[in-house]
């Protein structure tokens, strides 16, 4: 077997230079895109116990008014109490899992 | 005077200490309007309705014709929070029928089961009703007319849009550093945010409640549009009690444009009364002095019980000559 023709040795090294260059974005951008997802977590946690302060045993004044808000955190709500450690939802009445 | 206030204002509130006769009043101020050709929408905010005693009659939340004058009329509403309550809730569980999965329908309701009965619902339903009535009494009334709970009641919920904007605020500030912060992790990969339909949910919700507020908070700071009547006996009391109360309003920004000092004893019925009426007039001079620039009405003492349409029409003509 000889060697590659010209056109297709030149095709392997570009892959190899673009995975390259992709892994060296990644490692300059990963721990910043890492920061801001954690920030947007800890903000999201923060909306989400504010409006589920009654069923976490937070009295809630606003009840009448938060509960409008619930069709579009419902889905919210497992992917949330998974990150802060609990398995299973720790609501008996929101039955998410 | 007080005639030519609900001439002036399209929204008028009602309110003073227990007992003092707001009901009357207000249900008085609403028949002379009508008589001069008004109408008006009558309202009572107080969860211990008596407007539809007074008319002889059986009200409701819904609105009801129980006065028609030649070109003018008074329809009333006692306000029931719980039907509010009902609707508010029966909307809010539609909406998540739709967007949930069908396993997640029976937790979900039990959840706004709970939510109903929550502390602070009722009044919710409350001022959302009173917001409901404004909005629609503005159009096609020329007076919305409010007889009130008792001070203290009804200073709380004339506080609370104003409040419950700063929740709402914040509530969206929270959302918007949100989207900035997923924004900028995707500014740096690039992608759909996967989340954009629920969230954009979420923030409709929010800024139609935050404007509902202040809508309604701008409505009854503004003087030309929104009155508040304070009702009074010439009793130490509940002149303590009123100078109370228009302080309070003045600090919520709502005008006090009248007062009325209701059943004064008169001077030529018998030692008695003139007695309790030397003592009224000293009672009545620390409210003049406290208050000089708001003008004020005073109503006799009558010899009938307060209902019926004649008794109104007795108190309506006091009104209208005063």
């Amino acid at each position: 077997m000889g060697p590659l023709p010209i056109d297709q040795r030149r095709k392997k090294i570009f892959r190899c230079w673009s995975a390259f260059q992709e892994g060296l974005h990644e490692s300059y951008v990963g721990p910043y895109r890492q920061m801001f997802k954690r920030e947007q977590q800890g903000e999201d946690d923060l909306f989400m116990v504010a409006v589920l302060g009654e069923a976490l045993g937070v009295p809630d004044p606003a009840a009448y008014y938060t509960a409008e808000l619930m069709p579009a955190l419902w889905e919210d709500f497992h992917a949330w109490h998974r990150r802060i450690g609990i398995p299973r939802s720790p609501l008996d009445h929101i039955g998410c899992c | 005077m007080l005639l030519t206030l609900t001439g002036e204002r399209k929204v008028l509130f009602v309110g003073g200490k227990g007992g003092v006769g707001k009901t009357s009043v207000a249900s008085a101020l609403a028949l002379a309007r009508a008589r001069n050709g008004g109408r008006v929408l009558l309202v009572s905010t107080d969860p211990a309705h008596n407007l539809g005693h007074i008319w002889d009659t059986d009200l409701s939340d819904a609105v009801a014709r129980v006065f028609t004058a030649s070109d003018g009329h008074v329809d009333a509403v006692e306000i029931d929070p719980r039907a509010t309550i009902e609707r508010h809730f029966k909307a809010v569980s539609a909406t998540m029928m739709k967007l949930l999965p069908e396993r997640l329908h029976r937790s979900a309701k039990a959840h706004l089961e709970l939510a109903k009965t929550a502390p602070g619902s009722h009044e919710s339903a409350v001022l959302e009703r009173i917001a409901e009535l404004i909005d629609h009494g503005v159009d096609a009334y020329d007076l919305v007319l409010f007889d009130t709970a008792p001070s203290g009641q009804t200073l709380h919920l004339l506080s609370l849009p104003e409040k419950l904007m700063g929740w709402t605020e914040s509530l969206l500030a929270s959302r918007s550093r949100s989207d900035r912060f997923a924004a900028a992790a995707r500014g740096i990969v690039g992608g759909e945010n996967p989340e954009a339909a629920a969230d954009s949910e979420l923030r409709r919700t929010l800024v139609a409640r935050r404007d509902r507020f202040s809508r309604m908070s701008k409505t009854i700071t503004d003087g030309t549009i929104t009155g508040f009547v304070v009702v009074t006996l010439a009793e130490k009391m509940p002149v303590a009690e009123s100078l109370d109360i228009v302080r309070q309003l003045h600090d919520l920004g709502v005008d006090v444009a009248s007062l009325v000092v209701n059943r004064r004893s008169p001077a030529d019925a018998g030692a008695f009364l003139a007695e309790r009426r030397i003592r009224e007039d000293i009672c009545l001079q620390e409210l003049r002095e406290h208050l000089h620039t708001v003008p004020m009405t005073e109503l006799p003492l009558l010899v009938r019980d307060m209902t019926g349409e004649g008794a109104l029409e007795e108190l309506a003509a006091l009104l209208s000559a005063a």
